[in-house]
């Protein structure tokens, strides 16, 4: 209309809509619709839907609101979407080929879709427009209201030329009633429907509804043509008798009771707790009946179930079944949100009674060891760390009133901790960790998912961190949910501190520096087995060195506090500074906490003899102390001496969160030359420390010494031809490294003749462990849960490939790779998407529930590993059919193996049924029961399905003969008729 | 002024002693260049803003110490990286040659596979080259590395390396952008296919 006025602008004639009533501007609006989604014209075209491709192809939907006076409308189109079909086919068409939809009433390739909409079901359409009241309007129920609605779309159907049908939704919605019609070709098609709570008698079997039909078409011929009669019953299993689900739940008293142990608390539960597959909905079709073969009345019957040409099976899953993994991921993942500390939880009772004891203790101990003006832990924090080894004897006294079992607990940490069962002796706990730990190097290699938790930022399997993990979430589980976690956690830190204070390396972790690619908690594990390892060697350098060592010592550390040069250079391999506390002007006494405290080597210990207890100055020839190795036989340049590599103190481990802030510190301190000088004074511990040990170790050497060894390339030898022409190799410091005041010479200058081991620590391991224990101590359930969550995703996934394996689905295989890669995505950041990790978790349980389910159907269909059967790959792959496909056909239909399996299936419930007769809605059923006092193989049928066919001329017998169906469903609560029935508009 | 820099990258450079790694940052970010630049110690830092496609992206560079005893102190700094620039020096071959143990060390060290790598051949004004620019490209394209050819001291392909690097990483989906906008697979194809009329699928 918008087009019209515009070409005709100039003849000034005006279209007047202000006339219009609402129900002409319905109309309208509904062509406008039509119009806009290219729904006019010709929908003709030969080609017929392939056999199945109403449930193998897309289905298209595009909707949008439309109003009838204040009255809103929903306007939807429904289509399969097709291939485009080929040009040359589309111009051969005969001019009167009915419209697609017409077309469709008759084609049999796609009777009965298992998943459809129930308008494609019922009329066998492809493509359909559906008004529907809008979503939050009442039903259209009085017929005058019905009969407006028709007679609006059979206009606009009219007006735009749309072949496609239109119906629209009538009565209340629950009811599923249709009516509409479809226009084009002069044959119009009218959709109608007849919904009732009861089926009539006399219309409960085939010959009754084939009356109905007849009498609808109210053919004109004498003789009515065939009509094409197809059938479908569907019988519903739901007892599954000696096959009910196989696995019982698991006795979470006796679970990790006695005898069981610890062993289990390395294992994820798996698997349902109820059957995950609650029906079995078998159909049997018969797809080309006509009317002269069948005989079904109220007497007799044909339609024997077994005889049926065609069997077809889906299964009704249980909506969210109960799920052992499921669950426990479910309720580990609900501790994120939880927002107790471990004081709130345990109550004061349980944190504070020893800390009280010991306060006093605590506080002389901080003030001894801590400058505490610099140092962030609080006093009191200390003394709530500092710990004594008397906690064994304590927790037997704490553990009947605490939320977490006393065996449990035991077996927890024995399984945490199983060097702990032998009785540790210095030596027996080295070897055991290292075996453990040797020990577990070889699996990882040996499994091929051993960069897994590269991928998800986890831990190691088997690593400490990872048991952890499973622990916690077992015990949440198992055991007393948040109290009991914040117990175990209590108690796992507690251990962690006894093995500091005595020395007992952690079992379970790598050796090394913190590994960055693992979880924070992880590194901040092997960052307290780092400080433990420092300090046992130097408590056992120490042991060897008493003595004489000790005055010397003494003396040393006078001259450490008189030395001035390096002042904050020691902060960074501390990796001890908060970012406010950059001040260079500190001393850097204040970064210590420990004056009497030194990196000492134990191999130091061969050749340690009283040193010289004066300074000497550099170059006499003095004692040389901390050698490691000659260096390539170098000698040095001033003497004839080799060259020897010192002994040099190992740079301090870190974890990420450290490195984090000292990244941090560092480029805060911007980038100004300043800044950079600031930065490399920093930094330079680590240099004065070797130039320190170089010194000791290479008495008479000067700084071009230092260079060859440890930056080569600022050595330059340059060939120099003396006066008597013997070439004799000069070498000299680069120009970079001449430059006066530059750092390195500055750092030379200052490096005082020490070895390492009676250097300054450039680790304090007292310190760095006393901050991770505190760190630990300080952590929520709800952090730790986030900690060890990375953990659980790993295990959870191991735990689906390993049921996978077992059931082989390829739908899951694929699944759990995607999950991988989804994950490595979703644990990553520092800062985790809570809604995301949700619905991953749930894609988890998802899996689970699958494969359950192929379990239980396994073992319905009596497929078993052990007894191999000719038939059981034929089996397997309708199993996992079953599993993949809406519907499944049972080849061989009843005379099949498969289908005899499933006929023994409903006998034998039919059988349980009868023998118990308690339902009492069976008698409504027509029965032979009685009769022949034979229990019957099948059930009634839950649903009948009855589709007529015929092609008939109306309304005259000279019109052109006409599709016309009639498709019944018959069900206990449920009878409808959805008819459609053409008719000629040119010859009537 | 802040609010238009589209992202902050952080940038590593990495590679020998001695071949120019300080001199190539200082001459890309100060425009100087210092013949007598003092030798790094541990990492150093310079921050520069620069426009690539008209996107402004702030630059976090990185720049380290090649002396073999700072290696166990530098590496804890490649974590999260975007971009890295390994630098050899074409007169002398053994920086070359040790350029497979700086890729492994970015293997290891390295918390993002997918992070740009850049290959810079510096001191291209001195004349008693040891390498060719086929083998730098050779070497490059064996590892899947963008490859210059640069002299600090000239100022020749300096900018360039960077503006090159910095466009690479902007066209890398998901390397720079805070936020990842992935979609959740999907795991199951229920309710894919079929129009639904209130949730009605099947006969029973």
């Amino acid at each position: 209309m918008a087009t019209d006025s515009d070409s005709e602008s100039e003849v000034f004639e005006i279209t007047d809509f202000t006339t219009a009533s609402e129900w002409e501007r319905f109309v309208s609006r509904v062509e406008e619709v039509l119009n806009d989604w290219k729904l006019i014209g010709n929908s003709a075209g030969n080609f017929s839907p392939e056999k199945g491709a109403y449930t193998s192809g897309t289905w298209g939907e595009k909707s949008q609101d439309i109003h009838f006076a204040d009255f809103k409308f929903c306007i939807t189109h429904y289509f399969l979407i097709q291939e485009c079909e080929k040009d040359d086919e589309k111009d051969k068409f005969e001019e009167d080929t009915f419209p697609l939809a017409i077309q469709d009433l008759m084609c049999m390739n796609n009777d009965f879709p298992p998943r459809a909409h129930c308008l494609v079901r019922w009329y066998g359409i492809r493509e359909f427009v559906v008004i529907t009241p809008g979503s939050n309007c009442e039903a259209i129920i009085s017929e005058s209201k019905c009969n407006l609605l028709l007679s609006s779309i059979s206009i606009s159907l009219a007006n735009s030329g749309c072949q496609i049908p239109m119906l629209v939704q009538v009565q209340q919605k629950w009811r599923r009633m249709y009516a509409g019609e479809c226009q084009g070709q002069g044959v119009r098609t009218d959709f109608e429907m007849v919904h009732l709570r009861k089926v009539p008698s006399q219309y409960y079997h085939v010959s009754g509804l084939l009356d109905i039909f007849k009498s609808k078409i109210g053919c004109p011929l004498s003789s009515l043509p065939q009509v094409n009669i197809a059938i479908r019953f569907t019988y519903i299993l739901q007892d599954w008798q000696q096959h009910s689900w196989p696995q019982q739940p698991p006795d979470f008293d006796t679970l990790l009771g006695g005898e069981v142990g610890g062993v289990e608390f390395g294992k994820l539960p798996f698997g349902a707790c109820e059957e995950p597959v609650s029906e079995l909905h078998l159909a049997t079709t018969w797809p080309h009946l006509t009317e002269g073969i069948v005989v079904d009345n109220d007497v007799y019957s044909d339609l024997d179930p077994l005889q049926a040409p065609h069997w077809s099976v889906k299964v009704r899953t249980a909506e969210n079944p109960q799920c052992l993994l499921g669950d426990l991921l479910t309720e580990f993942f609900k501790l994120c949100c939880r927002k107790e500390s471990i004081e709130e939880i345990l109550g004061k009772g349980l944190t504070e009674d020893e800390g009280k004891e010991i306060n006093d203790i605590g506080s002389a101990l901080s003030k001894l060891t801590e400058p505490a003006t610099t140092v962030p832990i609080s006093k009191m924090s200390v003394a709530n760390m500092v710990h004594s080894a008397r906690k064994h004897i304590r927790r037997h006294r704490r553990i009947d009133e605490s939320p977490l079992n006393t065996d449990v607990l035991n077996s927890v940490l024995l399984y945490l901790f199983p060097d702990a069962a032998v009785e540790r002796t210095p030596e027996n706990s080295k070897n055991k960790t290292a075996q453990a730990n040797s020990c577990g190097k070889m699996e990882q290699d040996k499994n091929s998912d051993y960069n897994l938790f590269l991928q998800l930022k986890s831990a190691p399997i088997d690593s400490l961190t990872y048991r952890l993990a499973l622990c916690v979430c077992l015990v949440n589980y198992y055991h007393g949910g948040l109290r009991a976690v914040a117990h175990l956690w209590q108690e796992f830190v507690l251990e962690l501190r006894y093995r500091w204070e005595n020395n007992y390396l952690i079992c379970g972790l790598a050796g090394g520096p913190p590994d960055l690619r693992c979880c924070l908690l992880h590194q901040k594990l092997q960052m307290i087995n780092c400080c433990i390892e420092r300090k046992k060697a130097r408590d056992e350098a120490r042991k060897v060195l008493e003595g004489s060592e000790k005055k010397v010592s003494r003396m040393s550390s006078g001259y450490l506090k008189s030395l001035s040069v390096p002042e904050s250079a020691t902060v960074m391999s501390t990796g001890s500074i908060s970012t406010k506390e950059v001040s260079p002007g500190k001393s850097w006494d204040s970064w210590s906490d420990s004056e009497d405290e030194f990196f000492e080597c134990l191999s130091d210990q061969g050749e340690s003899e009283a040193p010289p207890a004066d300074e000497e100055k550099d170059g006499s020839k003095s004692k040389a102390e901390g050698r490691l190795h000659p260096y390539n036989n170098m000698t040095l340049l001033n003497s004839s001496e080799p060259l020897y590599v010192p002994i040099t103190q190992e740079p301090a481990p870190m974890t990420e969160d450290l490195l984090e802030e000292q990244s941090e510190v560092l480029a805060k301190l911007g980038t100004s030359a300043e800044g950079s000088h600031l930065r490399a004074r920093m930094q330079s511990a680590c240099l004065l420390s070797d130039m320190e040990s170089f010194k000791a170790a290479n008495p008479g050497c000067v700084l071009e010494d230092f260079v060859r060894w440890y930056s080569p390339r600022d050595y330059v030898e340059e060939e120099v031809v003396h006066k008597k022409d013997n070439t004799v190799l000069k070498g000299k410091l680069s120009a970079r490294m001449m430059i006066p005041g530059n750092m390195w010479v500055e750092a030379w200058q200052t490096a005082r003749v020490t070895p390492a081991r009676r250097q300054r620590r450039l680790f304090d391991d007292t310190k760095e462990a006393e901050k991770v224990l505190h760190y630990l101590t300080m952590q929520k359930p709800a952090d730790l849960t986030c900690h060890l969550l990375p953990c659980i995703i790993h295990s959870t996934i191991l735990k689906l490939k390993e049921e996978e394996s077992v059931e082989d689905i390829p739908s899951i295989k694929k699944n759990i790779q995607q999950a991988i890669c989804q994950a490595s995505k979703l644990l990553h950041p520092t800062i985790q998407d809570y809604k995301k990790l949700e619905d991953f978790i749930n894609q988890l349980i998802a899996m689970e529930t699958v494969i359950t389910q192929a379990r239980s159907l396994k073992a319905k269909f009596s497929i078993s590993e052990s007894e191999k059967r000719d038939d059981t790959d034929e089996l397997k792959k309708f199993v996992t059919s079953l599993l993949e496909d809406p519907e499944v056909e049972v080849i061989g239909a009843g005379q099949g193996s498969t289908g005899r399996i499933i006929y023994r299936l409903f006998i034998n419930a039919q059988k349980a049924a009868l023998l118990t007769p308690k339902d009492e809605d069976f008698v409504h059923d027509r029965k032979t029961t009685g009769a022949n006092n034979r229990v019957p193989d099948f059930p009634s049928p839950a649903g009948r399905e009855i589709l007529l066919r015929a092609r008939v001329p109306r309304p005259a017998p000279y019109s052109k003969p006409l599709p016309q169906r009639l498709f019944c469903v018959l069900m206990r609560e449920e009878f409808r008729l959805a008819g459609a029935f053409s008719s000629d508009t040119s010859f009537f | 002024m802040e609010e238009d820099i589209l992202t902050t990258l952080k940038i590593l450079i990495i590679g020998e002693s001695g071949v120019g790694k300080s001199s190539l940052l200082l001459r890309f970010t100060d425009d100087t260049f210092d013949p007598e630049q003092a030798a790094t110690i541990g990492v150093d830092f310079k921050v520069k803003t620069i426009s690539v496609d008209g996107n402004k992206a702030k630059l976090a560079i990185w720049d380290t110490a090649g002396q073999e005893r700072f290696r166990t102190l530098t590496p804890s700094y490649y974590r999260g990286a975007q971009g890295v620039i390994l630098v050899y020096d074409v007169t002398r071959r053994e920086t070359f040659t040790k350029l497979d143990n700086w890729l492994n060390e970015l293997e290891t060290y390295c918390t993002r596979n997918d992070l740009v790598k850049m290959l810079v051949g510096n001191k291209i004004d001195k004349e008693n080259h040891e390498l060719d620019r086929a083998e730098g490209l050779k070497f490059a394209r064996k590892h899947s590395m963008l490859f210059i050819e640069a002299s600090a001291k000239t100022r020749d392909g300096v900018q360039c390396a960077f503006e090159e690097l910095v466009e690479k990483i902007i066209q890398t989906p998901g390397l720079w952008q805070n936020e990842n906008h992935g979609r959740g697979v999907q795991l199951t194809d229920e309710d894919a296919g079929g129009g639904t009329c209130g949730g009605y699928c099947s006969l029973v």
